[in-house]
């Protein structure tokens, strides 16, 4: 990054941090927000990454919209950086009964482990970067991740003190283009056929209103490719993409343990064979004094580097596009209200066996 | 040795004649309007109220304010309600509205400005120290949730 940016960014960064410890300490009567904002900046160096993915952003920031009123809700998420902005959700949703609701709009599909708890606020998620399999589309994600439908999601108490929640969606899958999923958009045209999308996810909650949980994730997407060239890559025109996963997000005391694995069964049409792949990861948080968290996340997939599918995400940009194997380790402080710093390294593979480190420093905060 | 049996009657006398300290007989209460129909609340219940979940009575959904008036009441209430940290209550918060488009509990500084708004709300519930509502009329006390 040249000096003059990094200065621009921490200047920015800073007169921000200022503005939201000073709003943080002012004593209103009361207040209730409608509206929360999500920021994050970063500065990421390393080597054998050329090129930074598309979500390496020096600055983004994530616009939640909340209105709730009786059973009704609207819901919408706007994720902005320098070099894009994208009504990511839009859902308008009836609670018809008690922690029920039916949504219609734009949403996350359910059967992601991470996304589906830490969608795109950064402050939110103790780490600075995702699981690779976790990536948004934009990000070359191997999965589909927003689908325009509807979505219920429940909550049922199993006993006095445990629950239940399912979340089943089904609606308009992404198409495929050159290198990325492209999902339906509520701004913009939307060309090329898109496909019916079904996902679900069923957990066991320990704790009702806890945030522990564990439980199975299912979907199946039927994509149509948009261009030749991925057309003639897989000997397809259009193929089925089949997901079965398993995931955990347990609290004890001051540890917290996030893992997730998927199983990903690509159907292709005949005569192109069938293919399939592994891929799962393990994050593990301790809080430690002085508002520090320390973490570190295994990645690791099987069968990826000699999917054909897989190998269609590659931009041939040079940099790394999808991740084979991961070790990242990490440090977050929690240092004023709503704001939190944290430093993070990590050493990926590609498919293609290409090495890369990274680091990063990032600034996170949630307003108000 | 009189003089001393003096001096100690008279210490033991100022003891049990000044007022009682600060936490002496306090009493941290729900309330709700005088008005609510609003039943008993269950402490899991209140719980599942205050972390954001759907609860209803008698039709009615309930709706929690926080009172954040002083910073007894604060480690009280997330000690005794919701059993969580501060850090990992506020975290919890912000996620409900990530999670669901749920709204956040509205946060009250002002005990007086909290207490009005119980009193013009059925629906609403909140807790505040006994004696700051004990004589008013337009608050019912639904529950103790802590004594000293």
């Amino acid at each position: 990054m040249p000096g003059g940016c990094r200065s621009i960014l921490w200047t920015i960064v800073w007169s921000l941090s200022a503005c939201v410890a000073a709003q943080a300490q002012a004593e209103h009567e009361h207040s209730s927000h409608e509206f929360e904002v999500f920021l994050a900046g970063q500065a990421l160096g390393g080597s054998g990454q050329p090129k930074p993915r598309d979500d390496n952003s020096w600055f983004n920031a994530d616009v939640i919209l909340g209105l709730a009123h009786d059973k009704f809700r609207v819901f919408g998420e706007y994720f902005i950086t320098p070099d894009e902005h994208d009504l990511e959700r839009f859902q308008v949703g009836y609670e018809f009964v008690p922690d029920t609701v039916l949504w219609v709009g734009r949403f996350h599909q359910p059967a992601s482990a991470w996304n589906t708890e830490h969608h795109h606020g950064r402050y939110l998620q103790t780490a600075i970067t995702r699981p690779a399999i976790e990536m948004w589309e934009d990000e070359e994600g191997l999965i589909p991740q927003h689908i325009t439908g509807a979505l219920i999601e429940s909550r049922r108490p199993l006993g006095t003190v445990a629950g239940m929640q399912f979340s089943g969606g089904i609606g308009a899958a992404p198409s495929f283009s050159n290198d990325n999923y492209e999902p339906i958009t509520l701004v913009d045209s939307n060309p090329g056929k898109h496909g019916l999308s079904l996902s679900g996810r069923l957990a066991f909650l320990p704790d009702y209103a806890g945030t522990s949980s564990t439980g199975l994730l299912w979907s199946h997407d039927q994509i149509f490719i948009r261009t030749a060239a991925a057309m003639a890559s897989l000997g397809s025109s259009r193929f089925n993409l089949s997901i079965y996963g398993a995931y955990a997000d347990w609290t004890f005391g001051d540890w917290r343990i996030i893992t997730a694995g998927y199983y990903v069964d690509v159907e292709l049409n005949r005569p192109a064979p069938d293919e399939s792949f592994m891929s799962g990861y393990l994050q593990a948080e301790r809080h430690l004094p002085h508002r520090l968290t320390v973490y570190a996340r295994v990645e690791d997939s099987a069968r990826m580097q000699r999917s054909r599918y897989v190998a269609l995400f590659n931009d041939h940009s040079g940099d790394i596009d999808v991740t084979l194997r991961g070790r990242t380790g990490g440090l977050r402080w929690d240092y004023a209200h709503r704001q939190a710093l944290s430093a993070e390294m990590a050493r990926v593979v590609s498919p293609t066996d290409q090495r890369g480190v990274e680091w990063r420093l990032q600034w996170a905060a949630a307003i108000p | 040795m009189p003089k001393l049996a003096l001096m100690v009657m008279l210490g033991v006398g100022l003891l049990l004649d000044c007022p009682a300290p600060a936490l002496a007989n306090e009493e941290l209460v729900l309330i709700v309007s005088a008005q609510s129909n609003i039943d008993q609340l269950d402490s899991s219940l209140v719980r599942k109220l205050f972390l954001g979940l759907t609860v209803n009575q008698h039709g009615d959904r309930l709706r929690p304010l926080l009172n954040e008036s002083d910073a007894k009441i604060k480690d009280l209430f997330l000690r005794n309600i919701v059993s969580m940290s501060d850090s990992t209550y506020d975290r919890y918060v912000l996620r409900l509205s990530l999670l669901q488009g749920r709204q956040q509990p509205v946060v009250y500084k002002d005990k007086n400005s909290l207490i009005h708004a119980v009193a013009a709300d059925p629906s609403v519930v909140s807790y505040v120290w006994a004696k700051d509502v004990v004589n008013n009329a337009q608050i019912r006390i639904v529950r103790v949730i802590w004594h000293d």
